[in-house]
């Protein structure tokens, strides 16, 4: 009897999901265990588990449903990743302004204006004759 | 002599360089102190100590770890806490 065999229950110690219950789905190596449950389905140093005394039946590598259904069965909770719904990125179009084109706008009304008083005053002579 | 208000004790005495090239005194208000463990009194990780606009303005994960019992008890004694509940209980 092992103490962190494949089926052990067990509940976290650190980390963000600390204190729930989660079962060993597979032992990885000497000190890694991958974990699933209550637990988000994660591999954990055993160093952050406490085991519990009791053992669910469970092959060895099982599949997130897998964990589920005993779980459920055994009316335990269990975590379930929310998928990310990103919502559809708005698709701003980028306003293409020519750059060339704002400069020549801005030099042009100089000259006009130089040019419109020029003639005015001109007019204005012809007129007064 | 400095303005009344800066003749206590509840403002710091900073010496900042100035654009003048001199060295200026400025006033500053004291920070809250740190944050301790409810438990071993240790200091707490990742819980910072700002006045309370910047705090305010901060999000909360930067206020305090993501973990139960995150900002007031230290990781050690969360953990020991744990393993007493998962035994005991």
């Amino acid at each position: 009897m092992a103490l962190f065999e494949v089926g052990r229950l067990c509940v976290k110690l650190a980390g963000r999901d600390a204190g729930r219950k989660c079962v060993v789905v597979e032992q990885l190596d000497p000190t890694y265990v991958l974990v699933d449950g209550a637990t988000r389905r994660k591999k954990v140093n055993i160093k952050h588990l406490e085991p519990l005394a009791e053992t669910i039946e469970l092959n060895s590598g099982a599949s997130h449903e897998e964990v589920k259904d005993v779980f459920e069965k055994l009316g335990l909770d269990v975590f379930d990743s929310k998928p990310k719904q990103t919502p559809p990125r708005k698709k701003h179009l980028k306003k293409v302004k020519d750059k060339t084109e704002k400069k020549t706008v801005k030099a042009k009304p100089k000259i006009e204006k130089k040019d419109t008083g020029v003639v005015k005053e001109a007019k204005g002579i012809e007129e007064v004759r | 002599m400095p303005r009344g208000m800066y003749r206590s004790r509840t403002f710091r005495r900073i010496f900042v360089k100035v654009p003048g090239n001199t060295v200026k005194l400025h006033y500053r208000r004291r920070k809250p102190s740190k944050a301790k463990c409810a438990n071993c009194k240790k200091l707490l990780i990742g819980v910072p100590h700002e006045l309370p606009l910047k705090m305010k303005n901060m999000p909360k994960t930067a206020k305090r770890p993501e973990r139960p019992y995150g900002g007031m008890l230290c990781s050690a004694c969360t953990r020991q806490l744990l393993k007493q509940k998962a035994r005991g209980g």
